[in-house]
């Protein structure tokens, strides 16, 4: 047995060519799909109700989910980890059942599968032919660890630990953690920082789900939260208690079941995470906020151990927003939030509103805002709509044009209200994508583009734009010409997938715009053709500040020869702010590309902070990184002693 | 026959359907050309003509010339020594650029180009003295009016559409400005002007194009669903496959008054147009229009045969409410509602000059071999959007 302590780890490895990986033993395509893997986590949660990994549910740690595979096979490649006991165990707690096929490919379109047989292959050639399988000594620190959480909750096993080493985040140095711990309860948290502090060693916490900025990875040690996965249901005062480990889409599962909706980020984001990050945003972020106002209170173990709450006198004021330009340590680690719980009305639905501009969009957006027209807004560009209906990337494409070019909608408003609100809209006069419309365009989606009757939609001549949109029989032709169908969205899938697909998208569910924004689950896809760096702000709805900055990024992107596109804008605070995600697409897996997505996000970055100088209403979301519980009030509109120019 | 001046025409809207049809009728008769026009969609002058002489299959060696120029600006947005050069080498200005739109939103743009500009053209032409400046207007200058339109000015009266409205106002700038300076004008006023009735070859396809196109892509619609779907829904809507293979197609076109469609060959209007030009005492306004243009109902009734299709009926009077049209027919109408006026247009045009100066030139009959021949181009082009297709 061979005794293996800290691995060199190299960054910035690339493909291997096909002929390379054959002689290896290694699968190339395998390969590829586990170097593009987005680790968004949503092979973690079961958002399609098809299941999720069974050894992942059992054994918790990042490695025993289809995302840690990925990197582990990855890493066997470069000869970044050898193959290891628990490397075995990985790969044979993987039963090749291919619900994770589902999941990724819903969101990436990749089968992940492929790498599990791989992985299965590879180590079962490497037994076979009498390769050493290492075993990793417990040192005293690692038996300390152990004492505290379980023999199996502690390790410091490569095939575990590579699990824990890396994302898709451009800006980052990597480190491998030493140890990885997964604790069951607050007070093994609290014993094992100070176990940590004792022997000075650094540590990151996580609580296992999507990971994209960078911010979970430590040369010491990652705590990982996800076994504390509590819900528990407060409803005479109108919150739910979650445990570090919760998603968020299990979070609003279970408020569902219940009756009410949560405020959550994306389906695989942890809603602790976020309260340690950035807060939750969200396109309800309209009607239910930011940051502070999503909490009731939440319970922390500081960097000593020590326990507080966020409703105690005594704790640090977390409500304030510190401008500091450095980066925010973590103060503490978030070990349960009560979240607020909201009413749901029957009558929920959404609209898509059409604008030719988003000038146009943004006035509908603010007036909306302003008059508390619906629950949830938000401004999305082509790229965006076409991204989440589609399901492959090929599709989003053609639809892309389709929204430019035909349908002449380079932005929609995306309104989700109750019967009222939709009557204003109606009233406030301007045609709409209601729900009906929606589902054919969505189910119709494989036939829009070769749709030539849209072609004659630029020949109407009605002054008021989009008015084909209040015919009764638009809709009703679209559906006899596009031939709405789950069998019909599926089409464009992986032939294999098509039939799970088909009864997926059969759910009435998933057409539903209410509930695909409140679930969240084709966001992610925003990331399939490319990882990208989201480029957010809080700022005024300001259609000339907003023109302004939107070229200024544009350029800068141009300039670099990045892909960028607008993401999506949501007005909250009565219309008093929104939050704007632009987007920089990069590849990671060429090296001049991450060189450039570095120079150009950074230059983004410091026109964004100009911005803010100059107009002292321009704020970044990566200064709110670990204030996220912090008074909207604190972070938007309290910029006395900040140094602006022009005041 | 061209004379052997080194003084060219010039003519601008040679990228449009009636320029580029001009052009080339002026380059197979041996003039020299000079195209002033601008770039578009990434795409040169030069490369824009280019692609029209190609199709056109004309070989202009040097008697083609283009020239970038903005016609917003003085002097055309040119510099001093290139619009010398010009002026010292135009013989005859032929304006037919314009903003052909009928949409009230696009007005602003529509006025630019139609009216404004003329300013910085008329003001060429007298620099350049021309020899002679002919407009291409349009016969619904006259705008709406009962009985005939007399080629002559345009006095007041209302419009269907902003398109005839500014085409009556650049007519009477054209005219005081050319009283002023003494420059000879000729306004050519052509009523809807369609494919080649030899060839079919035409180059945009809207008005009568974009009616039939409309029907036609309704009618694949119904029988995908049809043979695709097994007519569930089309059959809802009385859309069915009958024996002899012909689609019912239950369809109405709602209109005020039966009318009669003024179209006119894009071959007569060259023709007509050269004649002008070449006539030495032509002067004053002409109608390019049609002696024996059909009534809407035969248009519906060769667009039924062209498309194997029946049911389509028209539906006179006030217009019925929405909710009693099937969705075929409320789009249908929908589409044609910026034509409609034309559809239902009871106006007949004086031809007594046009008449006079062509001696007698004939317009082609509108039957349905020459509609036939014209959709059909226009079907195999894909309405111009096939690879290659001039634009």
């Amino acid at each position: 047995m061979v005794e293996v302590n800290m691995l060199r780890i190299r960054q910035g490895v690339f493909l291997k060519e096909p002929n390379e990986c054959e002689k290896e033993g290694l699968c190339s395509e395998a390969l590829s799909i586990s170097r593009n893997c987005r680790h968004y986590a949503m092979c973690k949660v079961d958002f399609l109700e098809t299941g999720v990994c069974a050894s992942g549910s059992e054994k918790h740690y990042a490695s025993f989910y289809p995302v840690g595979r990925m990197d582990l096979y990855a890493a066997l490649s470069d000869g970044m980890v050898p193959v290891t006991e628990k490397c075995l165990e990985i790969t044979d707690s993987c039963n090749l059942c291919g619900k994770c096929d589902y999941q990724c490919y819903f969101v990436s379109e990749m089968r992940p599968s492929k790498v599990m047989k791989a992985l299965k292959r590879y180590v079962n050639d490497f037994v076979k032919s009498g390769g050493k399988i290492v075993h990793c000594r417990d040192d005293e620190i690692l038996t300390g660890f152990k004492a505290i959480v379980g023999d199996f909750w502690a390790t410091n096993d490569p095939a575990v630990r590579i699990a824990y080493h890396h994302d898709l985040c451009p800006h980052v140095t990597f480190h491998m953690p030493e140890y990885v711990i997964l604790p069951g309860t607050k007070e093994e948290i609290s014993s094992v920082i100070r176990l940590l502090n004792r022997y000075d060693i650094p540590y990151a916490v996580r609580g296992n789900g999507a990971s994209s900025h960078g911010l979970v990875f430590s040369e010491g040690a990652v705590i990982d939260l996800n076994r504390m996965k509590t819900i528990e249901f407060h409803e005479k005062n109108w919150f739910v208690k979650a445990g570090p480990g919760v998603a968020s889409y299990d979070l609003q599962y279970a408020a569902r079941q219940k009756g009410y909706r949560v405020h959550t980020a994306e389906p695989a984001a942890l809603v602790c995470a976020n309260l340690m990050t950035s807060g939750i945003l969200s396109t309800f972020s309209t009607t239910y906020g930011i940051s502070a106002d999503n909490y009731i209170d939440a319970e922390f173990v500081g960097r000593d151990g020590s326990f507080f709450r966020l409703n105690d006198i005594r704790s640090p004021n977390l409500f304030s927003f510190d401008p500091a330009l450095s980066e925010h340590p973590p103060f503490a680690v978030c070990v349960s939030v009560s979240i607020k719980l909201h009413p749901v009305t029957h009558d929920e639905e959404g609209v898509l509103v059409p604008f030719a501009s988003l000038g146009g969009a943004l006035a509908f957006a603010e007036e909306c805002a302003v008059r508390h027209i619906g629950l949830a807004i938000g401004i999305l560009g082509s790229d965006f709509v076409s991204t989440f209906m589609a399901p492959s990337k090929k599709l989003a494409a053609a639809v892309k044009r389709v929204f430019e070019e035909k349908l002449d909608m380079p932005f929609v408003v995306l309104v989700i209200g109750d019967r009222y609100a939709m009557r204003a809209i109606r009233e406030m006069g301007h045609p709409v994508i209601d729900q009906s419309l929606f589902k054919t365009l969505y189910m119709g989606l494989p036939s829009l583009e070769s749709a030539e009757w849209l072609d004659l939609l630029e020949g109407l001549s009605d002054d008021k734009c989009y008015s084909y949109l209040l015919l009764s029989g638009f809709g009703e032709l679209a559906s006899i010409a596009l031939a709405p169908s789950p069998a019909q969205l599926a089409r464009t899938i992986d032939p294999e997938l098509r039939k799970v697909f088909t009864d997926i998208y059969s759910r009435p569910e998933m057409s539903d715009l209410a509930w695909l924004n409140t679930f969240r689950i084709q966001s992610s896809r925003y990331c399939r053709e490319n990882p990208c760096v989201a480029l957010v702000c809080y700022l005024p709805v300001d259609v000339s500040l907003i023109t302004e900055i939107l070229r200024g990024l544009c350029s800068i992107a141009d300039r670099h020869g990045i892909r960028n596109g607008f993401g999506f804008i949501t007005p909250f605070d009565n219309g008093k702010r929104c939050v704007w995600e632009y987007d920089y697409y990069f590849d990671n897996n060429d090296p001049d590309g991450l060189e450039r997505i570095r120079q150009a996000a950074e230059e983004a970055g410091c026109l964004l902070d100009e911005y803010s100088r100059k107009t002292g209403t321009v704020r970044q979301v990566r200064y709110v990184t670990n204030q996220g519980c912090c008074r909207k009030e604190n972070l938007l509109y309290a910029w006395e002693g900040e140094e602006l120019n022009g005041q | 026959m061209a004379n052997n001046s080194d003084r060219s025409i010039v003519l601008t809207g040679a990228t449009g359907f009636l320029g580029a049809f001009l052009m080339a009728g002026l380059l197979e008769r041996g003039y020299r050309v000079t195209v002033l026009g601008r770039s578009s969609n990434g795409r040169s002058l030069v490369e824009r003509v280019s692609s029209l002489t190609r199709w056109f299959g004309i070989h202009a060696d040097n008697r083609l010339s283009c020239v970038e120029a903005d016609f917003s600006k003085k002097h055309l947005g040119l510099d001093d020594h290139i619009y010398g050069s010009l002026c010292a080498h135009t013989g005859k200005l032929i304006h037919c650029a314009s903003d052909t739109s009928f949409l009230e939103r696009n007005r602003a743009r529509v006025m630019e180009m139609n009216v404004k500009s003329i300013s910085a053209l008329l003001e060429f032409a007298e620099d350049a003295a021309v020899e002679k400046f002919y407009y291409i207007s349009s016969a619904y200058a006259s705008g709406i009016r009962d009985g005939i339109c007399l080629e002559s000015p345009v006095t007041g009266g209302s419009f269907t559409n902003v398109y005839e409205e500014s085409k009556a106002m650049a007519e009477n700038s054209v005219i005081s400005a050319c009283e002023r300076t003494g420059i000879p004008l000729c306004i050519l006023r052509p009523s809807i002007v369609f494919g080649h009735s030899g060839t079919g070859m035409a180059l945009k396809f809207n008005a009568l194009y974009y009616a039939v196109k409309s029907l036609l892509v309704i009618r694949d619609i119904f029988i995908k669903d049809i043979l695709e779907q097994g007519g569930v829904r089309a059959g809802q809507w009385g859309f069915r496959l009958e024996s002899d293979g012909m689609l019912r197609m239950p369809l109405g076109i709602r209109l005020k008054t039966m009318g009669i469609v003024n179209l006119v060959p894009v071959d007569y209007f060259v023709e007509a147009a050269m004649r002008i030009i070449e006539e030495p005492g032509s002067f004053g306004i002409y109608h390019i229009t049609s002696d024996n243009p059909p009534e809407i109902t035969a248009l519906m009734e060769y667009a039924e045969r062209f498309l194997h299709i029946r049911g389509i009926r028209l539906v006179l009077g006030s217009l019925a409410r929405n909710s009693e049209l099937n969705p075929a027919e409320e789009l249908f109408n929908k589409f044609m509602e910026q034509y409609r006026p034309y559809l239902a247009d009871t106006r007949s045009f004086d031809r007594s000059r046009i008449d006079r100066i062509t001696g007698g030139l004939a317009v082609p009959p509108f039957h349905y071999e020459v509609f036939r021949r014209c959709m059909n181009y226009a079907v195999q082009n894909n309405w111009g959007r096939i690879n290659g297709f001039p634009c």
